[in-house]
């Protein structure tokens, strides 16, 4: 089966500089592909470089070295119009969509908005889109009268779903997109989300902290570590064929519904270096209970293990 | 136990039949009641929407604008909290009742150092010097798992990852000792590994401290590890109370069965 990758980041590394001129590297030569009816979900620590990852690919924000393709196009620099056509067509969701809508404007104009600013509809259209996308995302339609600030935390992201579909966009990157909602509701957005992809063919990145999840709408997992991608693995291999001590370490700490106090919950202790201060070699190194020489003077490779399996990490390679 | 001095009634907190709204909104928690002991774990989980974050931000006297509790009572420590005024809220808040909210990297300033928003958080509670509230800082951080204190202090919130910066939260939280700590959602914005240490952290506090907590979650497997007393809220209102025994394992209310049905599970379904 020929699978068409629609969007694509080249050794993608973002730097940036400190307040006291040091280097942060917050992505590290990255490359990835995003399939067309297919879903990548992304996992790591907070702070690991996978939000910046996604604003570089909605062309949010430029990276400093790397390229990224879309259609087989190098759209890095795209400007004016054709950067205006790509943001159509890429859409994002964040994690708190509060930064993104404007708190003077109700419901009813944040999610009509971007279709107004295309001039897909008329003014006198959006009631009715309005109500058709508060639906999908299980909201009351009374809701479009409401102000973002009005709304819980939940509620607030449901709008911000409902706005990135209303493009109807071929790529969709969702970052922690669901992370404030209920186990129930998001049941009912991830469906959603599958429905609209199988339908629409819609290629999407979905960024989640919660691994049971992520694999249930994943086709291939990329695990990422301080702006790295350390394990690139099927969605349905995770829970049994996963390689990377970070992985399995993540694996580990998932809160089981029937756990008790006195179940250990096998979590790493120790914190992640600070990404000003990245050690030589492994930068899981000091976390990791397998550590080798090797380990603290070369940095591993992502290479493949098997078919679509790869791992970078010295025990295996 | 390890709290002799605060046996004035049965509960530290007592929430007896509150409502609450929004302007002229119908009201978004109804008959909201909760009683906790001293050095207890409660979680309330439910549906989006459904009231939780109101009802934490209305112990603490700060609802958004608007919003208030029109009916019912809350007393703390024997005494009714809806009758103090905003100087006694002041007082209470960060002493005896503090919060850390989902992402506390968010609460704290960006372009200020950490040290010196913490001496300022100390100094509007406790009148001591600098230096003292500087070290004062320093122990409370390291008390809170954060190696070299001092190196923290000095730092930027953004060059610590999301899990250092719950932590500054949750010791700044801590510096005096409250009976009662509110989390709303502390661990969503957090990966989980990060988030089994945070919630690790949070049980040694009942341990070490006796500090009630009330913490918000959608992660049912978090509430089931942590909790006495699990309270399930759907639209404004409680469905359901009990211990993890009667709620994980026996829930009566379908709403509480449905919720548990939804939580994704590593080797449970998939949708692609
Ligand atoms: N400032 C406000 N003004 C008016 N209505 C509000 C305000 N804040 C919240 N609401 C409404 O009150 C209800 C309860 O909101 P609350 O934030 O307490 O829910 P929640 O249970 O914390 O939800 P979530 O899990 O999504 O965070 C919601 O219907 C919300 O729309
Ligand atoms: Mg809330």
């Amino acid at each position: 089966m020929s699978e068409e990758a629609i969007l694509e980041a080249r050794y993608l590394t973002r730097k940036f500089k400190t307040a006291d001129s040091r280097v942060l590297t917050a992505v590290d030569n990255v490359n990835l592909k995003i399939y067309k009816g297919k879903t990548l979900g992304i996992v790591g620590e907070s702070g690991c470089g996978k939000s910046t990852l996604m604003r570089m690919l909605v062309q949010l924000d430029t990276p400093t070295e790397g390229q990224i393709i879309y259609r087989g196009k190098d759209i890095t620099d795209s400007k004016g119009k054709s950067l205006r056509e790509n943001h159509r067509r890429i859409q994002m969701v964040f994690q708190d969509p509060m930064a993104s809508f404007n708190p003077r404007m109700k419901v009813l104009d944040i999610i009509s908005e971007p279709l107004l600013n295309y001039k897909l509809i008329k003014k006198n259209e959006r009631k009715n889109i309005a109500k058709k996308y508060l639906k999908m995302v299980d909201l009351p339609e009374e809701f479009m009268d409401k102000y973002p600030q009005n709304m819980s935390g939940g509620q607030r992201q449901r709008v911000g779903i409902a706005r990135a579909l209303t493009l109807e966009p071929e790529v969709i990157l969702c970052d922690e997109a669901t992370c404030s909602l209920d186990v129930s509701v998001q049941d009912h957005i991830i469906k959603l989300l599958v429905k609209l992809q199988r339908e629409k063919d819609i290629a999407m990145a979905f960024i989640c902290h919660d691994v049971a999840l992520v694999q249930s709408l994943a086709h291939k997992l990329a695990i990422m570590y301080l702006g790295n991608i350390v394990e690139l693995i099927s969605g349905d291999k995770i829970n049994k064929e996963a390689k990377h001590p970070y992985t399995k370490a993540l694996i580990g700490s998932i809160f089981d519904i029937g756990v008790d106090q006195n179940t250990q919950i096998e979590t790493i202790e120790s914190e992640a270096p600070s990404p000003l201060d990245l050690p030589q070699g492994c930068s899981f190194q000091n976390r990791c209970p397998h550590c080798k020489e090797i380990c603290t003077i070369k940095k591993p490779e992502l290479s493949k293990l098997k078919g679509e399996h790869y791992v970078a990490c010295h025990l295996y390679g | 136990m390890l709290n002799p001095q605060s046996n004035k009634g049965k509960y530290i907190l007592e929430i007896n039949n509150i409502t609450v709204q929004y302007n002229e909104n119908s009201p978004c928690v109804k008959d909201f009641s909760l009683t906790m002991k001293s050095g207890e774990i409660v979680s309330i989980v439910g549906e989006s929407g459904s009231g939780k974050t109101t009802v934490i931000r209305s112990l603490l006297g700060a609802l958004p604008e608007g919003g208030r509790v029109e009916e019912g009572d809350i007393v703390f420590e024997g005494e009714s909290l809806l009758d103090k005024s905003p100087e006694e809220w002041r007082k209470l808040r960060g002493t005896k009742i503090s919060m850390i909210f989902q992402d506390s990297g968010a609460m704290i300033n960006p372009i200020r150092k950490i040290g010196s928003q913490f001496v300022e958080y100390i100094r509007t509670h406790e009148n001591i010097l600098k230096k003292d509230a500087w070290q004062k800082g320093v122990i409370m951080l390291e008390k809170m798992r954060l190696p070299n204190g001092e190196n923290i202090m000095n730092s930027y919130p953004f060059q610590l990852s999301g899990g250092m910066r719950q932590r500054v939260g949750i010791a700044m939280a801590m510096v005096f000792q409250p009976k009662l700590l509110l989390a709303d959602e502390p661990t969503s914005a957090l990966d989980v590994t990060t988030q089994a240490q945070i919630v690790r952290q949070m049980v040694e506090l009942r341990e070490v401290h006796n500090t009630g907590i009330i913490i918000v979650t959608h992660n049912l497997g978090v509430a089931s590890y942590m909790s006495d007393k699990i309270v399930v809220m759907q639209s404004g209102k409680v469905v359901e109370t009990g211990n993890k025994e009667e709620i994980i394992y026996n829930p009566k209310h379908t709403y509480t069965k449905k919720l548990l049905e939804a939580v994704p599970k590593l080797e449970g379904k998939r949708y692609v």
